[in-house]
């Protein structure tokens, strides 16, 4: 509870430090995906390498009842969560059918056809050059159009889903799944229907990503193809690795460092990828908990001292 | 409570199990013993649904449950545990117990309770750690525990399912005799309570213990019988107790 608190200051007081909302506001919706990974991931043991195409799929609907239909941004919302989730229950329900590295393939394998359909189905996404017009209307009177005021509203929403993810976790049904990560067999043995368990996961992680999709639709007022690309997928891996899978704080702290050094050093050496990826190795090297494994141990530290 | 007709697997050519008639009665502790490779274990993932025979039908509680998963079966009250150590090594021995004893309700898909403010899994879990001696360890990860406590592990989350009938596999196998013997002697109170099928290699414990057992070899029923009649039976003495009845 004190840690989410300190979740909720940083993230009130973040624009006030900062003076880039926008990049903040990226922060929040990239950091929801690396969320939604682990809990795939982190609390269940399925390596989902096609979390893009959840995110995608929320974005392109959120977007198009937008554009569409003029519809409230909360609705748009709610239309990006499902279409997420739908998508990720289906694409889940047949990736779990392959076991082990056949299962990460296959979510690979289903993000690749996505992202064509994408690139082909121009009227709906807009192809390659992307869905732009998108707007991003005001809620209960109050103008979002301020990029701050923006911010405010996707912290809230992602707070929001991001309690909920702590309260998943800690319910009957995430000690399941962590039984499933510990030992398939076993909890199946004694008596739990594993694949039930794990479509339902896939669903909550695509509404999760859908989520942040939507959330990321209005903030740029746009949909890049990039929304659904492999490359989209492989960050949010390498986000969530970085900042360790053994808690959703993990997966935050993760894309919001990921998030920060692939803006600020893009502008400066075009090669930072090279950087990072160093950084990347050694982490999973030397630190397979990730960078808050090590936050853990210094707080254990400083309490014990 | 439960019966096997004509209960047959083939792995390719080779028959595992070979049309076995098998019927375990109510309050039973019945041991299936027999030299390695007899198809005991093959007979076991066949009652507990782990395999699906090649021909033949498993019959429990009056019903037949040839074609049931290994999960339904478990919800029927088929309890198993496994030769090797079986748990969930990466959380602790509460949890380990509790995931069992929560098969049982029907809270596992809910997502906005918390897992503790379900008071009678708890309970339940908490009665059967405190029954196998490991409430001491609660807090501890189930791959932190010594051998034999992992072994009683095991055995613990078998029992907070809430079976009606117990398969045990070896459950004494890789313990040091004292460790076997603090075992057996759980099974032992166990059996007055439920009905118990375990395959067990150290035949003078088997033969204190057990009311019925069935000698396997090559697939096939040897002998069936009370211990006395097993150990009086020359085919037996032959083929399996000939070696290792001298210990």
């Amino acid at each position: 509870m004190t840690r989410f608190a300190v979740l909720v200051a940083i993230v009130a007081l973040a624009p006030l430090v900062l003076r880039y909302p926008e990049l903040e506001t990226q922060i929040l919706t990239f950091g929801l995906l690396a969320v939604a990974f682990n809990l795939l991931l982190g609390e269940m043991g399925f390596l989902s390498f096609g979390q893009a195409t959840f995110n995608g799929a929320g974005a392109y609907a959120a977007a198009r009842v937008l554009i569409d239909a003029h519809a409230a941004l909360p609705l748009a919302l709610l239309v990006g969560v499902i279409a997420g989730a739908i998508t990720a229950a289906a694409i889940g329900a047949l990736a779990i059918t392959g076991r082990g590295v056949y299962g990460v393939m296959l979510t690979f394998a289903f993000n690749e056809m996505a992202y064509y359909a994408a690139f082909q189905w121009r009227d709906v996404t807009g192809g390659d050059n992307g869905l732009s017009g998108v707007p991003r209307p005001g809620i209960f009177g109050v103008s979002l159009a301020d990029p701050t005021h923006y911010y405010y509203f996707t912290a809230l929403v992602v707070l929001l889903a991001f309690a909920a993810v702590l309260r998943v976790n800690g319910s009957p049904f995430g000690a399941v799944l962590r039984a499933i990560r510990e030992n398939e067999d076993r909890a199946r043995a004694i008596g739990y229907r594993v694949r039930r368990f794990k479509v339902t996961a896939f669903a909550i992680s695509g509404a999760l990503s859908g989520l942040a999709g939507g959330l990321y639709a209005g903030l740029y007022r746009f949909v890049p193809l990039q929304a659904i690309d492999l490359d989209t997928s492989t960050n949010i891996v390498i986000a969530a690795l970085l900042g360790g899978t053994g808690s959703p704080y993990g997966a935050l702290l993760g894309a919001a460092i990921f998030t920060v050094l692939s803006n600020s050093l893009s502008h400066v050496w075009s090669h930072w990828p090279l950087i990072f990826g160093l950084v990347f190795c050694a982490v999973v090297l030397f630190f397979r908990g990730g960078l808050w494994s090590i936050a853990e141990r210094w707080s254990r530290r400083a309490a014990h001292a | 409570m439960l019966r096997t007709r004509e209960l047959t697997k083939r792995f390719g050519a080779h028959a595992a199990v070979d049309g076995v008639n098998v019927e375990i009665r109510r309050g039973t502790l019945h041991a299936i013993i027999g030299p390695n490779g007899a198809g005991k274990t093959t007979l076991f993932n066949l009652l507990s649904g782990e395999l699906r025979p090649s021909e033949g039908a498993v019959e429990f509680a009056g019903r037949d449950v040839t074609c049931f998963d290994a999960t339904t079966r478990s919800q029927l009250g088929i309890g198993r545990s496994f030769q090797r150590t079986n748990v969930f090594p990466k959380l602790t021995v509460f949890e380990n117990v509790r995931l069992a004893a929560q098969t049982r309700t029907g809270e596992s898909f809910a997502l906005w309770r918390s897992v503790t403010e379900l008071a009678d899994v708890s309970a339940r879990a908490e009665r059967v750690l405190d029954e196998f001696g490991l409430l001491g360890y609660r807090s501890q990860l189930a791959s932190e525990l010594a051998g034999g406590d992992q072994r009683l592990l095991e055995l613990a989350i078998t029992l907070a399912t809430d079976p009606v009938l117990l398969l045990l596999d070896e459950p004494s196998q890789g313990l040091s005799p004292e460790d076997a013997r603090r075992l057996i002697d759980r099974i032992g109170t166990l059996a007055e309570r439920y009905t118990i099928v375990l395959i067990e290699h150290n035949v003078p414990l088997v033969m204190r213990l057990a009311t019925e057992i069935t000698v396997m070899n090559f697939g096939r029923v040897l002998a069936h019988g009370t211990p006395d009649e097993i150990r009086a039976n020359p085919a037996v003495r032959t083929a399996y107790l000939g070696t290792r009845g001298t210990r």
